[in-house]
């Protein structure tokens, strides 16, 4: 509608005022990411000398270097507990979505709704008890047990979203593949899984970005070995206070996966906003 | 055994459907349980003590201030639903570059909040950080402030904070919500002759409703249960000031290992969360 009729003198101002104003919001949002960039950029004498909207006067990746060197183990735990909690609570999620979108049986809508009510969960509510169960079964400070809570508490978002994802493929395609033989898990591998590809992409998405940014239950059930580098980060604020390069250059790391993501699949990650929350209202 | 999962196929929901029975439902009646007990220190201890923690709660002003500091949070919800409603509205306009716009208002809300909360540290620092900086730089440098380093101040500046990295997912709802208003009756409103301010309160307002429930919904689940970024920036300081109830449950719990204390505390929280949701998601599968 826009585009098709010429605009009037008006309209051009009217639109300049909407330039404007989204380009000085764009300045209130990227305020704190371009301070951190010319920072994470500085040696430790010129932070103390310029201002940090400045650009470098030399620039040097002394700071990137020794975040790099304190998170590195920190990075790797990342990435090995986020893989696995990414790929248990997406595969559960989306056979208990499947089986809520596409089956009845005994008390389905009360146990969904039990379900899906996790998703408000206050995780205080149940730290104490996740502690001792994963002490108790060995697994504190070892990968495994974030592993194991993520998957846990990641279930419900998941079943939510699949159950929404695989409620549009039509119910009589389903039944058309069990008259033909189909059993209920072969029509999830051969049907379901195939036509709704970027449902499970959005849903990879969604879970590997909460589940790298995590804190809470990274703080408690990890020590030395197993520390995210949430956790390792927030350790470095207190131990290296006055750094600010390194502190920067420290968020700049941490923060890498979900910028690459969400300049490569950032429409994946929007979708999973939207989709978990349109799904539940 | 091959028989039996033929038979029942749906038997495999039984991993994921009992781990959730297990680490919520059995683990929120655990943790009322461990609140009624005596438990302090590292050995476990189950032994009933009745309701001596609330009541000890309920005379513990730091539990107070953290409940006031846990609802003052609320004001983002408000500033977030105008402010993503006035970046939704200028988003919808059509114009060139609106994707760009909205993912860059997006992106804070992508990121952790220990990021966020790093960030912040230096957005506020009161010697050298941005905004002090940059209001000396404006000749404004009376204005250069505390932040989050007093007590005065740090509860705003969270609330900013906060507000920064939550509008821009408010707009992303409503932005949503107004591209499924039909264009059609926005025509017929204007060829009566509507004002533009008259079209959108009697028009398109009416019809976001269900966007501006799930935004005020999300955003306030992540003000009840606002940890990390507090942690990270001020870990509940200046003294008590910045202490939300997951804060303090935190602290108490973990660092002071008052485990019985803590549970009680999570109690709280958790009846505050159900006060807000139960209605809300009555309202939702009722039908």
């Amino acid at each position: 509608m826009a585009g098709a009729l010429p605009l009037s003198k008006t309209q051009k101002l009217l639109h300049a005022l909407y330039y404007m104003l989204l380009f000085i919001f764009a300045v209130f949002y990227l305020l704190p990411f371009w301070g951190a960039v010319t920072t994470s950029l500085k040696s430790s004498a010129e932070v103390f000398t310029t201002s940090p909207l400045s650009f470098p006067e030399k620039l040097t990746l002394e700071g990137y270097r020794a975040a790099f060197n304190h998170l590195k183990k920190p990075l790797l735990n990342s990435l090995i507990i986020t893989a696995g909690g990414t790929f248990f609570s997406v595969l559960l999620g989306s056979i208990c979505g499947y089986a809520f979108a596409q089956y009845r049986f005994k008390f389905d809508n009360v146990i969904f709704v039990l379900v899906v009510s996790a998703i408000f969960l206050p995780y205080q509510a149940i730290l104490v008890p996740l502690f001792q169960t994963i002490r108790r079964l060995g697994l504190y400070d070892t990968v495994w047990g974030l592993i194991l809570a993520h998957t846990a508490y990641g279930i419900p978002m998941m079943t939510l979203l699949f159950r929404s994802f695989y409620g549009d493929i039509p119910r009589c395609i389903v039944q058309q593949a069990m008259l033909d033989g189909y059993r209920p898990w072969a029509i999830y591998r051969r049907i379901i899984l195939p036509s709704t590809k970027i449902a499970t992409v959005t849903a990879v998405v969604f879970q590997f970005a909460s589940i790298w940014n995590e804190l809470l239950f990274s703080l408690v059930l990890t020590g030395y070995d197993a520390m995210p580098a949430t956790v390792s980060l927030n350790q470095m604020m207190g131990t290296l206070a006055a750094e600010w390069n390194v502190q920067m250059a420290g968020s700049m790391w941490l923060a890498l996966p979900i910028l690459v993501l969400y300049i490569i699949m950032g429409k994946y990650l929007i979708r999973g906003y939207m989709a978990g929350s349109v799904a539940a209202t | 055994m091959r028989q039996f999962f033929q038979r029942h196929p749906l038997i495999v929901l039984v991993i994921p459907l009992g781990m959730v029975f297990y680490f919520v439902y059995v683990g929120l009646a655990w943790n009322i349980l461990v609140s009624l007990s005596g438990w302090t220190g590292l050995r476990v201890d189950y032994s009933f003590k009745g309701f001596g923690n609330y009541l000890r709660m309920l005379d513990d002003s730091v539990f107070w201030l953290s409940l006031k500091n846990t609802l003052l949070l609320f004001a983002i919800i408000p500033i977030c639903v105008v402010l993503g409603l006035f970046l939704a509205v200028i988003l919808d306009k059509g114009l060139k570059g609106t994707n760009f716009f909205r993912n860059v208002f997006l992106l804070p809300f992508a990121l952790s909040f220990v990021v966020t909360g790093t960030l912040w540290a230096w957005m506020y620092n009161p010697a050298n950080g941005i905004i002090n900086s940059l209001l000396r730089a404006m000749g404004l440098g009376f204005l250069a402030g505390t932040w989050h380093t007093a007590q005065e101040t740090v509860m705003p500046a969270i609330i900013l904070a906060l507000v920064w990295q939550f509008s821009g997912y408010a707009s992303l709802i409503f932005l949503a919500g107004l591209k499924s208003v039909p264009e059609n009756q926005v025509q017929a409103a204007y060829l009566d002759g509507a004002s533009s301010l008259k079209v959108f309160w009697r028009v398109i307002l009416p019809q976001l409703k269900a966007p501006l429930t799930t935004a005020i919904v999300v955003i306030a689940m992540y003000a009840l249960r606002s940890f990390d970024f507090i942690w990270v920036l001020t870990g509940g300081g200046p003294g008590y000031s910045s202490h939300t109830l997951s804060v303090m449950m935190y602290r108490e719990t973990f660092l002071s290992t008052r485990y019985a204390y803590g549970a009680a505390i999570a109690t709280a929280l958790l009846v505050l969360v159900l006060l807000l949701i139960v209605p809300y998601t009555y309202r939702t599968y009722r039908r």
